[in-house]
């Protein structure tokens, strides 16, 4: 990779007839400063002048956003909503885990005050959900498994080792252990086949 | 007053350390970015916790978001054990309250808030050891924190303390110094433009001697901002180099 220049908040790259200023910039005065620190980018957008901008060298992880579906295990439970740990935003996994919640109402859409969490989810459960609100001061994004898609995806029996064993969804609401044929409460997740491998 | 203490020389030729640490000093994920200041013999611990959205669950905070700006929400603390005598200090009070809002005056001026409407930043300080000049290097490890959490900002923000001794301006007092009854003057300044950020002013002064000394305040900034620059180089190569392969 060629030596990019680095350059710190304040700093003056150029003046605004030579680059448009992108992000990581202001302008003042006519002239173009950077305001993060990081690598100054230029790009040449076709005609008109290039735009300048500043990178930070570790990449803007992707943050789930409202609508987004992701891969979280769950951490805890309680009869009022279940803890996770935000683990893939789509296919793509995440540097740090947030931490997400998943109310008793949001679990499934109908019959949302017969849920119980204890069935619906244990901890250690790999789970599909959306994104429904960024969260409040405790940064806890607030997901819903209420869809047919969404759910428990993999769940290991209550059974002690060696007998314990990845589920097998029976239905939308049970998992079996195929060892102990014991079956055990989930939402569960309708997956597609083609995402499921053998 | 011994003749060790008041060494009229401007910006101490002496050795004023100033060590910085920055990066990832928590394991909690919810701080962003965190930096440990040493600046003479006044350390703290600085943490800049993650932009959130005020969302509308949370009550009361709907009031304080704004439409079109983000909310700097600074918080600052003494260690018990940071002064020469034990002393616990309760949260809310007046001292630290009023530190609090100037560094968030502070900070307003430098960080583009714009970029972020209805969100909150939050600034935490904690001074671990008090010798003079506490607002100051709350100033720098802030100034170093944000920069490390990536939140855009016009400038580094420099502060310094200066006083006056006997005719000569003497900059980055020490605790000794600053509670001898002598002017103290703080500056938190914009170093590359020039801007003056905040200026506050203890005891009385003669203003004929005021422009020396902010003059000596404005050339300690200056000192305090090619630190710190060289701190900021140096930790984005060494990240750089780590994440690079």
């Amino acid at each position: 990779m060629s030596p990019m220049k680095l350059c710190v908040p304040g700093e003056r790259l150029c003046s605004t007839e030579d680059c448009i200023p992108g992000t990581g910039t202001y302008l003042r005065h006519g002239y173009i400063f950077a305001s993060l620190t990081g690598y100054v980018l230029r790009k040449n957008e076709g005609e008109e002048l290039p735009v300048i901008s500043v990178v930070r060298e570790t990449e803007t992880q992707l943050l789930p956003d409202v609508g987004a579906i992701v891969t979280c295990k769950v951490t805890s439970i309680n009869p009022r909503f279940a803890k996770v740990h935000i683990l893939y935003v789509g296919s793509t996994p995440l540097k740090d885990r947030f931490r997400g919640t998943i109310r008793k109402e949001d679990v499934r859409a109908t019959e949302k005050d017969k849920v119980e969490t204890y069935k619906s989810f244990r901890p250690g459960d790999i789970v599909l959900a959306k994104v429904i609100s960024l969260g409040d001061v405790q940064s806890n994004y607030l997901l819903t498994t209420a869809e047919n898609e969404l759910g428990v995806v993999v769940a290991h029996s209550e059974a002690g080792r060696p007998e314990r064993a990845q589920m097998v969804p029976i239905s939308w609401c049970e998992m079996q252990c195929p060892r102990t044929h014991a079956k055990e409460f989930r939402k569960v997740a309708r997956v597609q086949p083609e995402y499921l491998q053998a | 007053m011994s003749s060790e203490i008041w060494s009229p020389c401007i910006l101490r030729d002496q050795e004023r350390c100033l060590l910085v640490m920055m990066g990832e000093l928590s394991e909690d994920l919810r701080i962003l970015s965190t930096c440990k200041l040493l600046q003479h013999d006044s350390q703290l611990l600085e943490a800049v916790f993650r932009t959130h959205r005020l969302s509308y669950e949370t009550r009361g905070s709907r009031s304080k978001s704004l439409h079109d700006r983000a909310v700097i929400n600074c918080q600052y603390s003494m260690a018990t054990f940071s002064t020469a005598e034990r002393k616990r200090r309760p949260h809310g009070d007046r001292k630290s309250s009023e530190m609090s809002l100037h560094l968030k005056q502070t900070f307003e001026a430098a960080v583009l808030t714009e970029l972020y409407p209805r969100s909150q930043i939050d600034i935490y300080v904690k001074i671990l050891q008090a010798d003079g000049g506490n607002y100051s290097a709350c100033v720098n490890a802030a100034t170093l924190a944000l920069v490390d959490a990536g939140i855009p900002m016009r400038d580094y923000v420099c502060a310094c303390t200066a006083g006056f001794v006997e005719d000569t301006p003497l900059a980055d007092l020490c605790h000794a110094e600053e509670s001898g009854g002598g002017t103290s003057l703080a500056l938190a300044l914009l170093p590359r433009s020039g801007n003056i950020a905040l200026l506050q002013m203890d005891a009385r002064l003669h203003q004929d001697h005021l422009d020396a000394l902010i003059e000596a305040a404005m050339t300690a900034c200056k000192g305090v901002s090619k630190v710190l620059d060289g701190v900021v180089r140096q930790h984005l190569e060494e990240v750089s180099v780590l994440t690079r392969d």
